[in-house]
């Protein structure tokens, strides 16, 4: 599912953030990603999402090489993914409701089972209260709700989430993980970054990835 | 690849209502500024509706008097009557004549008469009728050359009187008029998608982190601008509108200001200008309103 061999990346300005990372994530895996601010666990997400392209280095997301020149392919690929940004990204002025269905609406899905899927998703990450909020008038750990329900109604082969829980009290970020790591039965990869490691529950791990100045220096089965 | 489309087809049009909602929303989002890029488009469009109507008006001005362009062939006395109306019909058949009578001398009297009014006592003064017969012969302006030479070659025909200066005045006049009339509606037409551009690039501006999240969540680039294009669309075609309203209460009012002074100006029929000139702006607005989306759509992602 994701194929890392020696992948470097090198932002504009000359910073390294990513450097010679080999990696090998398969199809129903939970795996987290952590390590100190500044590590490299960000710049690695990004690559995933093709938010940035390696400098050198080849990297495989679900079969699809990525590189820059494939745009119409990437857009393929990003259909596949359910990506839950550090930042949200929710689209301001719409309700949540509305910010669920609208990461659904290009996927080929009957309208009606948009909203279906949509409600599901919002009751499940425990905002059924909250369907018609206007997003601008939701807490952070609301608005990350939000965010992790958009990424999981899509139904993608992967998710890939940001410090998922970093805005949430330690009894929602648990019940997030939880439901993150139920995916694992409809065949969804899930790769997670965080600071909370004490919030990892090993029987729902199956690889820990340690980043350190850019670099993966500790892999650990679960 | 074919049943590619069909779904791309299938999901746009049931995308359709949300389009229209997304686009509704942008509108309302930043409903100051698009009240403003409202006005900016009506006032163009008005500009535009006006400098149309104008030179509509000035086309059919001058086309009444073109067709009233006309010149008057004077034969020998001696000609026989039969020779008169093979005259008469040898003109009509040449090319550039619109068409060819004989004025008798009682007619030519009577529009004199006529003419001079109340000063048309003057005439009584002449024993006989001083007025011969002649050839009056309405003729197209741009083969004015030809039928001049061709008349004045005529067997028959002694004198011409062309009125060459007013009626190469009048062909000049109306050359300029057509080519103003292009020129500015060209430069209108031009500010309008500029201007509609530039709102629609502002409005991708202020929208640029949706787009973006958008992108990230691998939305196809039509189901991202396709919401712009109908706000492009809505604002365009809601200006060409009220321009429209603003329009035919401004040619109404000029139709009463110009029946009093000017009356003998021959002026098109008031409602077949006003709806002749709604249909082309409010269709002129909804083609710009596209167009003008995709120019500002495609600058926006160059940049």
């Amino acid at each position: 599912m994701i194929e890392a061999q020696g992948v470097c990346l090198k932002y504009g300005d000359g910073t390294v953030a990513l450097n010679d990372v080999d990696l090998q994530i398969d199809y129903g895996e939970m795996v987290y990603i952590t390590g100190p601010s500044g590590s490299g666990k960000t710049s690695l997400l990004k690559l995933l999402m093709a938010v940035e392209y390696p400098t050198s280095g080849s990297l495989r997301v679900l079969g699809q090489c990525m590189k820059p020149n494939h745009e119409i392919d990437i857009q393929r690929l990003r259909r596949r993914i359910g990506p839950v940004f550090q930042e949200f990204k929710l689209i301001k002025g719409r309700s949540a409701m509305e910010n669920v269905m609208l990461g659904m609406r290009f996927l080929d899905i009957h309208p009606n089972k948009i909203k279906e899927d949509a409600y599901h998703a919002l009751v499940k990450v425990g905002l059924a209260h909250k369907l018609s909020a206007s997003v601008e008038n939701l807490s952070w750990g609301e608005s990350q709700r939000v965010a992790i329900a958009r990424a999981i109604a899509r139904k993608p082969a992967l998710i890939l989430a940001d410090e998922p829980t970093g805005n949430l009290d330690t009894d929602n970020a648990l019940n997030i993980l939880e439901l993150l790591a139920s995916l694992k039965d409809e065949q969804t990869s899930v790769v997670i970054t965080t600071h909370a490691t004490h919030l990892i529950d090993d029987r729902n791990l199956d690889k820990l990835i340690q980043v350190d100045g850019g670099r993966v220096c500790c892999e650990r089965l679960g | 690849m074919k049943g590619w489309d069909n779904v791309k087809m299938k999901n746009f049009l049931n995308n359709i209502g949300y389009f229209v909602r997304e686009a509704k929303t942008t509108i309302r989002l930043d409903l100051t500024s698009n009240i403003f890029s409202l006005f900016s488009t009506t006032l163009i469009f008005f500009i535009l509706a006006m400098v149309i109507s104008g030179w509509w008006m000035s086309n059919q001005v001058i086309e009444v008097i073109q067709g009233e362009a006309e010149i008057n062939a004077y034969f020998d006395e001696q000609l026989e009557k039969k020779d008169i109306i093979e005259l008469v019909e040898s003109m009509n058949s040449i090319k550039g004549v619109e068409a060819a009578r004989l004025v008798g001398e009682d007619e030519a009297y009577g529009r004199m008469a006529e003419i001079l009014g109340k000063d048309a006592q003057v005439l009584a003064y002449f024993e006989d009728n001083p007025f011969h017969s002649f050839v009056e012969v309405k003729i197209h302006l741009d083969e004015m050359d030809s039928v001049l030479s061709h008349i004045s070659a005529m067997e028959g025909v002694s004198y011409v009187r062309d009125n060459r200066e007013v009626l190469e005045r009048l062909h000049h006049i109306a050359g300029i008029l057509e080519l103003l009339g292009y020129v500015v509606v060209g430069a209108v037409g031009i500010s309008t998608l500029v201007i509609i551009s530039h709102i629609i690039r502002q409005g991708i501006y202020s929208n640029r982190e949706q787009i973006n999240t958008l992108r990230l969540l691998g939305a196809p680039e039509m189901f991202i601008a396709f919401p712009f294009v109908l706000e492009g669309l809505f604002l365009s075609a809601a200006g060409g509108s009220l321009a429209v309203v603003l329009a035919g209460f401004s040619i109404k009012y000029m139709y009463v200001q110009m029946a009093g002074p000017l009356p003998f100006i021959p002026l098109p029929s008031q409602e077949v200008l006003i709806v002749n000139m709604g249909i082309l702006i409010i269709g002129l607005s909804a083609c710009m309103g596209i167009i003008g989306s995709m120019m500002g759509l495609s600058s926006a992602k160059k940049n």
